[in-house]
């Protein structure tokens, strides 16, 4: 049992795992942003070079800065984000419940947000300052849209929050092939844009304007642990997106390659937003959210309910 | 006659009126045996409970006191909560107060205790009248400007509420005519006007204690006018064990309420979260901030106590619990900041995280408590309340779950603005620059950080093993005692099993940064320029826009003009009135008589 959980958090489908598919997801995202502005782009390892290349470079900390919250916020955060890879890819790959169910993933998904203001906010950096304000706005634009989000799947499985149930409630048809289903699925892809803070909403860490807002003062392996970070959701909340409304992965077969499809699909979905939009201001994004798509995801509830 | 019940009650009276002719050291340590005893009491009747031992009190062949599971919860968290405000206390409250509050604490104890054991109307309200009383009386020992305009308005809300406390159990005679004046294991069911009348009445008493919308606005006022020590000893902890209390035996044992009735109070609790919260966020006062926090709490007890699910009304129980420990840590915290700086407002704050770690790492872990974030308490009870949401959802027709869910994302989005004014209120005052004027500022007294750091410890432990201990020892007896099944979980999560694997990985991620580190220390970097301290944010104005976004502007410029204070209402309609009423005085005994005669003749009509 204790073998099984270690190797489910350390291996598969968590630390190992969601780390090399974010890294190498992470190259693809660069090498077609980089095609999309006519440029080559990167080796296909470039992204573990970063991040090696930044655990053997010296870390500087403010001297005024709370240095407890500054050093532990990207180290918790990366913890949080190994266990949610782990708690979605168990349910995922072996059907089983695992670490906990969707209410606890969505509060979980809250804390890199949380460390990220912390730990930018510990260091009095008036940059890292305006991102972490601007991080929480952002989070409660989208984090509004996301429980409606959440609440389709929970509805359409008949009121279950276990994902092991979400899953199996898929089996005659996933919930993406109905209309609430589709409004549900939309909407989510935006709002993991915004959590990401992927353009057209990466407004706390905007670097032409403030220099990557809360990382502004990280550096060495302190920031290796953000990048990091970075590639773990790019894993977790596609992940997250095909359990609730594509039915999660079937291996066997040609269920490998729609596996595969279904992930990389919503990742170029990602990608064609990330490059195609202009980053909109914080009060834009928050009228987005809430008076643009809240409307929109609660219809989509109420059809859930109704069983559209 | 003398038993338990009788000390727990007994005991603090005396030692406040022994109080008032005691010098002050006197007074603190008589109070500090005082706190320790009444807990060693509490241990009695947990033992005697445990061993089905019930203590009674009986007055007149009547019977006046009694405890079962639901009121021990209240009197253990009462006995606890006075402890360690006390702690607090003891080198915290100002001297100039000292000896009137050493007075008052006793009694404010002892009158609590006898609210939550009496079973007869009678002692019930002559104990919720007198706590009310102390309420106002903690409240003149503020020194703002406004500290008698808000005591006035609390013992006008509160008091007020008592007056309804009266009708309340006055029309509950009337339903259970065979019952007397004993109260709780009644059971009536809902219909008719009275028991309506009866059950609002008793709802809103509830509801003005607890502070829960419309009722609420006293609190915020309450606050940021009175002794810091006070807030958390009565609003933050005491007044909400009471006023919850009185909910949680109204549906539980008094009433037996409809689905309707079930979706309105969810939706009382539901909208109190949302609107408190909404005004938290944009609060330049740190008191204030809280005040408002500590309504919009309330509302997810309403919210799990109105929901007809067991999952619910344990988490709406679990969720007083742990809201009057992290609720009374934070403005314990916020208390000790402000008696080392001299001030509460966020815009004079910041970066005093390191200057004052001791206080600022209880504060953070009661903020991240109260924001629902795991592991910590607040989120196991709000988990709770909304899979009993959920659970009571699923049988409705469509309309009524779209009502229920309507509750529940308002609920589960009211946590999310929570996290967001909380992590305004670290950044304002912990985080951020750290100001020239606050450098030679020193850490808050032991017994002061001593006392935030054991109410942060138990909100760790009450995340982490909150089936083990506060579930099992204190809240499923409640449930059994009333023939509730034990809740059955919808959803998957198992805190020390999250808590160990984080901690795993965090421990490699720690390890990773101790063998790669070359450490710098520098100052802040911003291009060369220097970082002058004009040029901060002190994370106020974090929110300007959501405050100037349209429609919630016209909401915030409608709370800024009181519109929805329901005290400015009833302070607008009794001035109405009083011009109205002075055109009876008209000077002449006869038309006096002729009034008193009508008088009696509609209240006759109304209760024929």
């Amino acid at each position: 049992m204790i073998g099984k959980n270690l190797f489910y958090l350390f291996i598969f489908p968590g630390l190992l795992f969601t780390g090399v598919v974010g890294l190498i997801i992470g190259w693809v995202d660069r090498k077609v942003s980089a095609r999309f502005q006519f440029r080559v782009g990167p080796p296909v390892f470039q992204n573990f070079y970063d991040i090696f290349k930044l655990l053997g470079k010296e870390v500087i900390i403010v001297k005024d800065s709370v240095k407890f919250l500054f050093v532990a916020s990207p180290i918790i955060a990366f913890a949080t984000l190994v266990f949610i890879s782990m708690t979605i890819g168990v349910s995922l790959f072996f059907n089983d419940g695992f670490g906990g169910d969707l209410l606890v993933v969505m509060y979980l998904m809250m804390v890199y947000s949380v460390m990220l203001v912390l730990g930018g906010s510990s260091t009095g950096n008036v940059y890292s300052s305006i991102g972490a304000g601007r991080e929480v706005k952002l989070l409660l634009g989208d984090e509004l849209v996301f429980i409606f989000v959440c609440l389709i799947p929970i509805i359409k499985s008949g009121y279950s929050i276990n994902f092991e149930e979400i899953l199996a409630a898929q089996s005659d048809g996933v919930f993406g092939g109905s209309i609430s289903g589709v409004i549900g699925f939309l909407a989510g892809l935006l709002c993991i844009q915004a959590k990401m803070a992927l353009k057209p909403f990466d407004i706390p860490e905007a670097e032409t304007e403030i220099v990557e807002g809360p990382l502004m003062e990280y550096s060495g392996p302190l920031l290796a642990f953000w990048k990091l970070n970075h590639h773990l959701m790019y894993v977790a909340y596609p992940f997250l997106l095909i359990i609730l409304f594509f039915g999660g992965f079937n291996l066997v077969g040609i269920g490998i390659l729609w596996a595969i499809l279904k992930y990389v699909g919503i990742v170029v979905l990602m990608i064609i937003l990330k490059n195609t939009n202009p980053r909109l201001q914080i009060d834009n994004a928050l009228k987005f959210f809430w008076k643009i798509l809240t409307p929109i995801a609660f219809t989509g509830v109420i059809l859930a309910v109704l069983g559209v | 006659m003398v038993n338990n019940l009788t000390l727990l009650i007994g005991i603090p009276i005396l030692i406040g009126i022994i109080n008032i002719i005691l010098p002050s050291m006197l007074k603190k340590i008589l109070n500090m045996v005082l706190v320790l005893y009444l807990l060693f009491v509490t241990s009695q009747i947990y033992i005697n409970l445990s061993g089905d031992i019930v203590p009674n009190v009986m007055l007149f062949d009547t019977l006046i006191l009694s405890i079962d599971k639901l009121s021990f919860l209240m009197i253990a968290f009462i006995q606890l909560l006075s402890l360690i405000i006390f702690v607090f206390a003891y080198s915290g409250v100002n001297e100039k107060i000292m000896s009137k509050f050493m007075i008052l604490y006793p009694l404010t104890i002892g009158f609590s205790n006898g609210a939550i054991l009496s079973v007869n109307s009678w002692s019930l309200l002559i104990f919720w009248g007198l706590s009310g009383i102390m309420l106002y009386l903690f409240g003149l020992l503020g020194n703002t400007k406004d500290t008698s305009a808000t005591a006035k308005k609390t013992f006008i809300i509160v008091g007020g509420s008592d007056v309804l406390l009266i009708l309340g159990l006055v029309f509950l005679r009337f339903l259970e005519y065979s019952n007397g004046w004993q109260l709780w294991d009644i059971k009536v069911n809902l219909e008719g006007e009275i028991a309506y009348i009866a059950f609002i009445s008793l709802l809103i008493a509830s509801f003005a204690k607890a502070g829960v919308f419309p009722f609420h606005t006293w609190l915020p006022d309450y606050s940021k006018d009175t002794p810091v020590e006070s807030v958390a000893f009565l609003p933050a902890s005491i007044d909400k064990l009471l006023g919850i209390y009185l909910l949680a035996r109204l549906v539980l044992s008094v009433f037996v309420i409809n689905i309707t009735v079930h979706l309105v109070l969810m939706s009382i609790g539901a909208f109190t979260i949302i609107i408190a919260v909404m005004m938290a966020l944009i609060q330049h006062n740190g008191r204030r901030l809280l005040g408002y926090h500590a309504v919009s709490q309330v509302g997810y007890m309403v919210l799990g106590i109105g929901t007809a699910s067991v999952l619910a009304f344990a988490g709406g129980l679990f969720h007083l619990i742990n809201n009057t420990l992290y609720k009374t840590g934070l403005f314990l915290s916020l208390g000790s900041v402000e008696k080392q700086t001299g001030t509460n407002d966020l815009d004079e704050l910041g970066g005093l995280g390191n200057k004052m770690f001791l206080t600022f790492l209880p504060a953070l872990i009661a903020a991240l408590s109260i924001s629902g974030i795991p592991p910590f308490n607040g989120f196991f009870s709000k988990w709770m309340i909304y899979q009993g949401v959920l659970d009571f959802a699923k049988d409705l027709t469509p309309g009524y779950q779209i009502w229920a869910l309507v509750c529940l994302i308002l609920a589960i989005f009211g946590s999310a603005l929570t996290l967001a004014s909380f992590l305004k209120f670290l950044h304002t005052i912990f985080l951020g620059r750290t100001l020239k004027k606050f450098e030679k500022i020193q850490e808050s007294p032991v017994m002061q950080w001593v006392a935030t750091s054991v109410l942060a410890l138990l909100c760790v432990i009450f995340g982490i093993f909150a089936v083990k201990i506060p579930l099992e020892k204190l809240i499923y007896p409640v449930l059994i005692e009333n023939g509730m099944s034990l809740p059955i979980w919808i959803g998957t999560y198992s805190p020390i099993m999250m808590i160990s694997l984080f901690g795993l990985i965090f421990i490699l991620g720690y390890a990773i940064y101790i063998m790669t580190k070359s450490i710098r220390y520098d100052d802040i970097y911003l291009g060369g320029m220097d970082a002058l301290e004009k040029y901060r944010i002190t994370g106020t104005g974090w929110y300007n826009e959501i405050k100037n976004m349209s429609p919630l502007k016209g909401f915030y410029s409608a709370a800024e003009i009181k519109l929805f204070d329901i005290y400015s209402w009833l302070k607008g309609i009794s001035v109405v009135f009083a011009k109205i009423l002075s055109l009876l005085h008209l000077g002449q005994l006869q038309f006096y008589s002729l009034w008193i005669v009508v008088g009696t003749l509609i209240l006759l009509w109304v209760i024929k």
